[in-house]
């Protein structure tokens, strides 16, 4: 069944669909249920049968009347009208619905960041030194900052939590964004590392990629001579080895270096890096990548981008342009596209996806750069990305193109189980939502 | 990556324009300043009127002038007669025509309908399944004072020395080649508020711009005729900025700031309305032939001397332009708390608040803002990058329309400015999904009409209808979608954008975009 906005006009769409998998468990909805009650925990992810509605893969395939099948936190299949429901599970009618596959932020601050301007709330940095590659953010995730249902419920499932600051910033985590539950939210620690270029050494591109080859070298140095190092008897090292052991997955290729880069001395750098240090780099903003397209499709390297930042904010901005996506992606670079380095408003990256569209890129391109490229870029494509077997069941329906101001997500899955669709905004939002009320209690 | 630092920066503000000072309004002062127990005797009434701003430009002085200025400014550019046949006519009045025609001559519109006829020699323009708005109108902008690139030297939004700089003009630091300006004029956006930032109590005057290319300098870029507005900024902004310096280091503080200052206003208001009487007297002897000798110690021109005038000051003039209602507050204000402090300090000091603006709590006293007649400019959904940010909600907007309220959609970015359209349609729809009732005149409103009223510039701009202005706007498609793109903008009937054919650019972009140098982009970027 799929309780719609009309099924009980009078309450708000999210808040009836708040609940759906447990609804959907028991197949009825009751009247009014949901609305005003406490928000009930996370519903046990047992099998549901996701049936009928336009499944967009991620892929860039689409299957018209889809059926998706999962148990537990997993998707167990995936198909047209012949795959039938097991017995047991919850079937869900998702007939004249879209289902994706969750999206996925990429270099976010969601559960490192509460409010910006209050250092007490925020744990995304990792000190002052500019070599920091050991901070991992996934120490610091708070399950319950208030910012993980705000993204949650408008189809934000996944995001590589990445601190900031300095030439190496530290490791990224993968999370789901399960509210209240730091098991199932930080699902794997140090999926990459995350660092800058640009004037972050001395104030000078120059000397910043200076010092990331001293550190790429000492760490390949470290290796094998940590007996040694203890025992004082090697050279200084560029880093505390700590931060150079870090590196270590980085070198052997297992993650990559994920890289803010944005002008194209810095890409171009990023290029050279990657083939010089046989490094799995992808790039971040890559503001002015659309110039060195050829290049990075060669490289393979991908490039995640923010596509609604045309300033030239700065020199190495210059060359801000909104068709950023499209020229990059008809080039054959792998595209990825998020509100890079945000937190509060991850949920504006249907919007982002959107404006890559308007300027030129292929819609279901667009949909893959806010799902599988971002899961490939950091790893996590045999589990993330998009709707096929085996990976976690991390789904949501929407009424139409979700890219659409008109279409929010009508219910996420994350990890097979439908979500709370409540926020501490909608909360505040029904608080106020009657002044009268307030005013007969005299104020 | 984020725009924290632009965000931090909004919170800080100062402003300042021109604004035409005239007499009027000191009975009304006065009357509260009576009301407050001031003491002002017998001194009932009096044309207290200091003299125009020396440092002014003279043309922009007085509205007669800025008639003029408007005039000049439009003759300088011949606009063509203009149909825009067949579209979607969205006109921000409650009125949407399904496929309607505008017409558009001498700088108005001279005809909106089902069907216009057109003039001969009128350039006729084929919209049919496009949609036509108003210009957006931004009542929060620091484009020009805060340039991009954010270079140090751009940085002419904060005179961050007192926290009471009510003295400076925004226009004074308005550089008119920001990048910014053409893209938000790509945007669809043909006017804006450029206001000082928030670092300060009362940052100083405003200025409306019309977005128009090739201006040279402020006075190319002004609003003909609207009035200046007043950049108070409550709550974190000031604290932060004073909180180590000379304070304000509380929000005590910052309210004792207001106070203060609106008391000093209402006391140099008093020191002209003395030296208009005595003045008046002096002269009334003068016309007896030297006769009686008066009061305050003056006499007639015949045996007394002229009296002297108090000493000028441009920050309290600006403060009773408040006071005497010509001056617009524009008010940086989060939380509902201090909102409704707000309120009741101005209606202490009989002035009223125009706008509140990053309103991020409006919702809960959406009551009040309707009862007082403030409108509260909002964005759809930034939120959380600072404690009075936190409580943010999607149904900002619609709430308060629900309520009766004046909400509208404002940018405070470089970025958001280009697409305050698609902020309108978040908002829209965030209030028709929690069952809100929002119509798409209503979200187009947010945009036009509301913020036309917020900046006093309603009677010219902000809706189709004949009369006013030809600020036009034609969309690709419906305005509320994330594919929209502004194809044609026209201001005062000029067509000042049309993508892909002619999109102007600032001075500092030439030479740095591909295609200038080796001639390659021959034409299509002017």
């Amino acid at each position: 069944m799929s309780p719609r906005r009309n099924d009980t006009p009078a309450l708000p769409r999210r808040e009836l669909l708040r609940g759906l998998g447990a609804l959907g468990l028991v197949g009825a909805l009751a009247p009014g249920s949901g609305a005003r009650a406490a928000a009930p925990p996370v519903a046990d992810a047992l099998a549901l049968a996701l049936v009928g509605a336009e499944v967009h893969v991620g892929d860039g395939t689409v299957i018209p009347s889809g059926v998706v099948l999962t148990e537990g936190a997993r998707i167990t299949a995936v198909g047209g009208p012949e795959l039938r429901p097991p017995s047991g599970a919850a079937v869900v009618d998702l007939k004249g619905k879209i289902l994706t596959p969750g999206l996925i932020a990429a270099d976010a601050r969601v559960g490192l960041i509460e409010i910006d301007l209050e250092p007490g709330t925020r744990d995304d940095s990792g000190g002052e030194g500019p070599i920091r590659a050991a901070y991992d953010a996934g120490a610091a995730i708070n399950p319950r900052s208030s910012l993980i249902q705000v993204q949650a419920i408008e189809g934000i499932t996944s995001a590589a939590v990445s601190p900031s600051g300095g030439l190496l910033s530290g490791q990224v985590a993968l999370i789901d964004l399960v509210y209240g539950d730091r098991a199932q939210m930080v699902q794997r620690r140090g999926v990459a590392v995350r660092g800058a270029l640009g004037q972050v050494i001395a104030g000078s591109r120059a000397a910043t990629l200076a010092k990331l080859r001293e550190v790429l070298d000492d760490a390949r140095f470290l290796r094998g001579r940590k007996a040694a190092y203890d025992r004082r008897q090697t050279r200084e090292l560029a880093a505390h080895p700590r931060d150079l052991e870090a590196l270590f997955p980085a070198l052997d290729r297992k993650v990559p270096l994920t890289l803010e880069a944005h002008g194209e001395p810095d890409i171009a750098a990023a290029i050279e890096l990657a083939a010089a240090e046989k490094l799995r780099v992808v790039i971040l903003g890559g503001t002015e990548a659309w110039r060195l397209r050829s290049e990075l499709a060669a490289a393979k390297i991908p490039v995640i981008v923010y596509p609604s930042q045309n300033l030239p904010g700065s020199l190495d901005k210059l060359g801000a342009r909104l068709d950023n996506a499209a020229l990059l992606s008809a080039a054959g670079v792998e595209v990825g596209i998020a509100c890079l380095g945000d937190a509060h408003n991850l949920r504006n990256q249907t919007q982002e996806a959107g404006i890559a569209v308007a300027y030129g890129m292929d819609w279901e391109r667009a949909l893959t750069a806010v799902t599988l490229t971002i899961a490939r870029a950091y790893g996590v494509d045999a589990d993330y990305g998009s709707v096929a077997k085996g990976k976690i069941a991390n789904l949501v329906t929407w009424g139409g193109d979700p890219f659409e101001h008109a279409h929010y997500a009508e219910q996420v899955y994350i990890r097979g189980a439908a979500i709370p669709m409540v926020s501490r905004q909608t909360l505040l939002r029904e608080r106020y939502r009657d002044l009268e009320k307030i005013r007969r209690r005299g104020r | 990556m984020t725009s924290l630092t632009r965000r931090t920066r909004s919170t800080a503000s100062r402003g300042g324009a021109r604004s035409p000072r005239r007499a009027g309004g000191l009975g009304l002062g006065l009357a509260l300043a009576a009301g407050l127990g001031l003491g002002l005797g017998g001194c009932k009434r009096g044309p207290a009127e200091p003299p125009d701003d020396p440092s002014a430009t003279a043309k922009a002085a007085t509205p007669t002038k800025a008639s003029a200025d408007a005039a000049r400014a439009q003759a300088a550019v011949e606009v063509p007669v203009v149909l825009l046949r067949g579209g979607r006519v969205m006109t921000a009045t409650g009125e949407i025509l399904e496929r309607g025609d505008v017409l558009l001559e001498g700088g108005a519109i001279k005809a909106v309908g089902a069907s216009v006829d057109a003039p001969s020699g009128a350039q006729i323009v084929d919209v049919s399944g496009k949609t036509v708005t108003p210009g957006i109108i931004d009542t929060h902008s620091h484009m020009g004072v805060y340039a991009s690139p954010g270079f140090k030297a751009h940085a002419d939004g904060n005179e961050a020395v007192a926290p009471n700089t009510a003295y400076v003009r925004s226009g004074d630091g308005y550089w008119p080649q920001d990048p910014q300006l053409e893209r938000a004029r790509a945007g669809g956006v043909t006017t804006a508020q450029i206001l000082p930032g928030s670092a300060n109590l009362i940052g100083g005057r405003s200025v409306t711009v019309r977005l128009l290319p090739y201006a040279r300098s402020i006075d190319d870029a002004r609003f003909p005729g609207a009035p200046a507005g007043l950049k108070m900024a409550c709550g974190e902004n000031p604290k932060r900025v004073y909180g180590e310096k000379s304070g304000p280091q509380t929000r005590m503080g910052n309210v004792a700031g207001y106070r203060d200052a609106f008391q000093k206003a209402v006391e140099y208001k008093r020191s002209w309305a003395k030296y208009e009487k005595a003045k008046a007297r002096w002269e009334k002897g003068d016309a007896r032939g030297g006769g009686a000798p008066l009061t305050l110690g003056g006499a007639g021109k015949g045996d007394e001397q002229e009296p002297d005038p108090p000493a000028r000051d441009f920050g309290l003039e600006t403060l009773v332009g408040v006071l005497d209602g010509e001056i617009l507050v524009h008010n940086h204000c989060y939380r509902a708390d201090e909102m409704s402090l707000m309120l009741d300090l101005a209606a202490t000091y009989g002035f009223t608040i125009r706008s509140f603006h990053h309103a991020v709590e409006a919702y809960k006293i959406a009551d009040r803002l309707a009862a007082a007649g403030t409108a509260a400019s909002v964005w759809a959904d930034w939120w959380g990058f600072k404690a009075e940010a936190f409580d943010g909600v999607r149904e900002n907007a619609a709430l308060l329309e629900a309520a009766g309220a004046r909400p509208i959609i404002h940018s405070d970015s470089g970025l958001g400015i280009q697409r305050l359209n698609q902020e309108a349609a978040k908002a829209m729809y965030a209030g028709r999904d929690a069952g809100i009732e929002i119509s798409e005149d209503t979200a187009l409103r947010w945009i036009t009409q509301n913020p036309a009223w917020a900046l006093g510039i309603d009677d010219r701009t902000g809706t189709l209808e004949v009369g006013k202005l030809a600020d036009v706007v034609v969309w690709s498609g419906s305005p509320f979608s994330v594919y929209a793109k502004a194809e044609r903008v026209y201001i005062a009937g000029e067509l000042v954008f049309e993508r892909g054919v002619s999109e102007p650019r600032s001075d500092f972009e030439v030479g740095f975009t591909d295609g200038d140098i080796d001639g390659a982009a021959k034409g299509v970027t002017p």
